[in-house]
């Protein structure tokens, strides 16, 4: 595990799914179904996932969403991006004798038929506020990037809790 | 109950620049957390976690509120301005404090509250990490109570019911 540190890559610049990304599920799920390759889509399910609503001028955003891996084999998340942020950065909020900090993530296993959360206080993603806030009602787009090329496109509410 | 403890002077600037001293203490209780707006999970959990309790307090009949505190440890980036459209989001009553470096040390040394940048990240971006504990004062302005992570906000109203009662009792 690394700091929460990792520069991002300008050449990427965020808008475009730099991750080799083999058609994602929301688009192409139906066309690998029917040429019977085992998708990932019937195993892993992406629940609860939501943008926290940020006060006027706050320049960081933070996401949560849940994991849902039904699958015998673990499934590693390597990587998010969105059309709507520059990055999108996985993070783990670590708190140590009542200090807290931001850990950087490389990576998410989701084990064999478990579920990983991130959630309020612990695993989140961060990503810089784009120009234009976000407000609750808003509906933002994230790509996620897992091993093996794989990837899925969700659609994800901006919530104020 | 240990007893409380008065604070050293100091003085921060709140989110309408007006000087903030260990004197604007005096006269109600208030709840400090210490922060900074670059932090999109931690801080906006526990302010709202912080309004929360105050929800809970106002609705129990538990008034005067304690008042909310934010104290940035991030003076760099947080301006009074940039804390006034920040902090206000939570609650129009939350007080977001600021101040140089040296006055900042001032008051987190005597709460115990530490600070410091992570490694790596540059001049505009980069993280702090920060002690998550909410420090209790009261209306002398003496540093009163600690409450550790993680924090629940029924409990933390409890809690705060029972030590201002006993502070009231005992005097």
């Amino acid at each position: 595990m690394t700091r929460a540190t990792r520069k991002v890559n300008p050449a990427r610049g965020g808008r475009e799914s730099a991750k080799g990304c083999k058609g994602c599920w929301a688009l192409a799920g139906f066309v690998m179904l029917w040429a019977g390759i085992a998708p990932a889509a019937d195993t892993l399910e992406i629940n609860d996932a939501w943008i926290r609503e940020a006060p006027p001028g706050a320049p960081m955003l933070a996401g949560y969403l849940c994991l849902d891996n039904s699958a015998d084999t673990a499934v590693t998340l390597v990587d998010v991006d969105s059309p709507a942020f520059r990055h999108v950065m996985m993070h783990r909020t670590e708190t140590v004798d009542g200090m807290a900090r931001m850990m950087h993530q490389d990576e998410v296993i989701v084990p064999a038929g478990k579920r990983v959360c991130f959630e309020p206080g612990g695993l989140h993603l961060m990503m810089p506020a784009p120009e234009q806030r976000l407000v609750a009602g808003d509906q933002v787009e994230l790509v996620l990037h897992f091993a093996d090329d794989e990837c899925r496109r969700i659609k994800v509410p901006v919530k104020a809790p | 109950m240990p007893s409380a403890r008065a604070l050293a002077p100091f003085t921060l600037v709140d989110h309408h620049n007006k000087p903030f001293t260990q004197d604007s203490l005096i006269g109600q209780w208030s709840f400090a957390f210490f922060g900074y707006t670059h932090c999109p999970d931690v801080c906006p959990n526990a302010l709202g976690m912080l309004k929360r309790v105050q929800t809970l307090l106002e609705t129990a009949g538990d008034t005067p509120l304690p008042r909310v505190l934010f104290v940035s440890v991030d003076p760099a980036r947080d301006t009074p301005e940039t804390l006034a459209s920040y902090i206000s989001y939570f609650h129009p009553s939350f007080v977001g404090l600021s101040g140089e470096d040296e006055e900042l040390m001032r008051v987190t040394r005597q709460l115990g509250i530490l600070y410091g940048r992570s490694p790596g990240g540059s001049d505009e971006d980069y993280l702090v990490d920060h002690s998550a504990t909410i420090i209790l004062l009261n209306p002398e302005g003496h540093f009163q109570a600690v409450f550790g992570m993680p924090h629940d906000p029924e409990k933390i109203a409890a809690d705060f019911v029972a030590i201002r009662n006993w502070y009231e009792e005992s005097r």
